[in-house]
């Protein structure tokens, strides 16, 4: 296992910083939500943040804090994608693609949420999925899995993650293409 | 600014720097103090923060005295504050990466379109192969490697396929072509599968080498049979081989005057694949057997297998030569009863017609 600091971990992956907290924004954007203030990358801990109005609505909640984890992994297979098969496949020398999977990987080592963006949701949404809110409910195990995965980071786990999706939703793609 | 003073130890400033506990005004360590009792009583401890409603929360900037600044979210905001929180602008840089990354992905889409073409052709070629469809992957697998040529996978998955339909010569080009017969992993169960298979293959052709030189020796035909058989058995998937051998074995036949070994050899040969040779054959062994033994039955059988030859030969040029060659000793044998190879036909009858 070797230590890189985090803030040198930020700058090798900084679009991955920046879609995560654009996603924030938009999301809280999406709900009206005032916010107060963003940083889309900055050299410290957290590399990026943006302060917003609390809320009640626990779909609202949901949405703010997991919807950059949805759409980081969506963008990390859309990139990776487009440059899975020259670099993994057919192993062909284009910078290109090369770059895009740079900008996949980044993108997908920063999908997961922040710790305290977790424990906000973990504090809710037992309550709300007694009250029968459905994405409470259904939200409950993606929290627990996700909070436990995020001290992994440690372990890189973030990138990881990263990897697992630039590469097995890739495949799951054209696999599915070439059966097609 | 506002004022506000601490009910506990009469602190006077700011009101901005008190909280509000069970309805009191407190300055942060009074409130500590006050809170941890009340939490050791077992009372509620929650407190909150005062705002100075005539200064704004989030630029600090003062309103005077006598005006608040209307609260957003429970804050209050200057107007300008207010306006940028409750519709945060996206930065036109964030706007233009954006559109600028979306281009690049356009442009990656369609310069990748023959990336993408070449992988459907290595999946598909992969899936067939993974079908024991080996022929039919071969082309797919060789369209992949022509974007591809670095590609390890589609290398080793045509060299596979191309070595179970015993095409070696194929899977030669591949595997020396590839990166000089280099590869990445030299552990990867696909790897070390087609090398089973060449190394298999290689030895097959070693023994195949050896047997057709002994094949041109006389009287070596028997031995050459066996080694032809020992590389088709080595190398199943190459069907030549087993041709070979069963062509070497009908020499070998021949050549010990075995004339029902023949027969038997060459009817095995023509109900395995019936074809203009297999016919020729056949009819060549039965012209043998009526030589030898004057049944009519054989002479008859030999000139039905000789027209059906005859007739699988029309409209190939190349097949109709071949046959009339044949043709005309077997001819020979069966009104003659003499049974006499190639290079004694030809000295008898060609070298003197050639004369003429």
């Amino acid at each position: 296992m070797f230590f890189i600091p985090g803030p040198v971990i930020a700058m090798l992956t900084f679009p991955g910083v920046i879609v995560h907290e654009a996603g924030h924004l938009f999301f809280c954007k999406l709900f009206k939500l005032q916010v107060y203030d963003v940083c889309f990358f900055r050299f410290g801990n957290p590399a990026g943040y943006v302060l917003h109005e609390k809320t009640d609505d626990f779909n609202k909640s949901f949405f703010v804090s997991m919807g950059p984890f949805f759409a980081n992994t969506l963008l990390c297979v859309v990139f990776c994608t487009a440059a899975f098969l020259p670099v993994w496949e057919l192993k062909v020398n284009d910078p290109l693609a090369y770059f895009f999977y740079w900008l996949g990987l980044s993108i997908g080592m920063h999908a997961f949420p922040s710790t305290t963006d977790l424990s906000n949701l973990w504090a809710v949404a037992p309550v709300r999925a007694k009250q029968g809110n459905l994405l409470a409910l259904i939200s409950l195990p993606l929290i627990a899995l996700l909070y436990v995965l995020n001290f992994g980071r440690v372990i890189w786990a973030d990138l990881g993650y990263g990897i697992a999706v630039g590469i097995l939703g890739p495949i799951a793609i054209f696999r599915a293409f070439a059966r097609a | 600014m506002r004022q506000g003073t601490c009910c506990e130890c009469g602190l006077t400033t700011t009101i901005r720097s008190f909280h509000s506990f069970t309805g009191k005004t407190y300055c942060e360590p009074c409130l500590w103090k006050a809170s941890q009792q009340a939490s050791e009583k077992g009372e509620p401890s929650e407190y909150i923060s005062l705002l100075d409603n005539s200064v704004c929360a989030r630029c600090g900037s003062s309103s005077g005295d006598t005006e608040d600044y209307p609260t957003i979210g429970r804050l209050p905001l200057c107007p300008t504050c207010a306006s940028q929180v409750t519709n945060w602008p996206y930065p036109t840089w964030l706007k233009a990466s954006l559109a600028v990354l979306l281009a690049l992905l356009a442009v990656a889409l369609v310069h990748g379109r023959r990336y993408f073409h070449a992988g459907r052709s290595m999946y598909q070629g992969e899936r067939l192969v993974e079908q024991q469809k080996y022929e039919a992957a071969i082309p797919y697998l060789r369209e992949a490697l022509q974007v591809a040529p670095g590609s390890d996978k589609a290398a080793l998955l045509e060299a596979k396929a191309a070595l179970k339909v015993g095409d070696v010569e194929e899977a030669q080009k591949t595997l020396k072509g590839h990166n000089g017969g280099h590869f990445e992993d030299e552990q990867d169960p696909r790897f070390l599968e087609v090398r089973g298979l060449w190394e298999r293959a290689l030895q097959a052709v070693d023994k195949a080498e050896r047997a057709s030189k002994l094949a041109e020796q006389p009287g070596q035909s028997a031995e050459a049979a066996r080694l032809m058989h020992e590389a088709a058995s080595v190398y199943p998937e190459a069907s030549g081989l087993a041709i070979s051998a069963d062509l070497l074995d009908e020499g070998a036949a021949f050549e010990r005057k075995d004339y029902d070994a023949f027969v038997a050899v060459t009817q095995k040969e023509w109900k395995e694949r019936p074809g203009p040779d297999t016919a020729a054959s056949l009819a060549s062994a039965l012209a043998c057997k009526y030589a030898t033994t004057g049944n009519a039955d054989y002479r008859q059988q030999s000139e039905e297998m000789l027209r059906k030859a005859d007739q699988m030969t029309q409209g190939n040029i190349q097949a109709m030569k071949s046959f009339e060659e044949y043709a005309e000793r077997i001819h020979y044998r069966l009104v003659s009863r003499e049974i006499i190879d190639k290079p004694e036909y030809d000295r008898r009858f060609r070298q003197t017609s050639q004369r003429k």
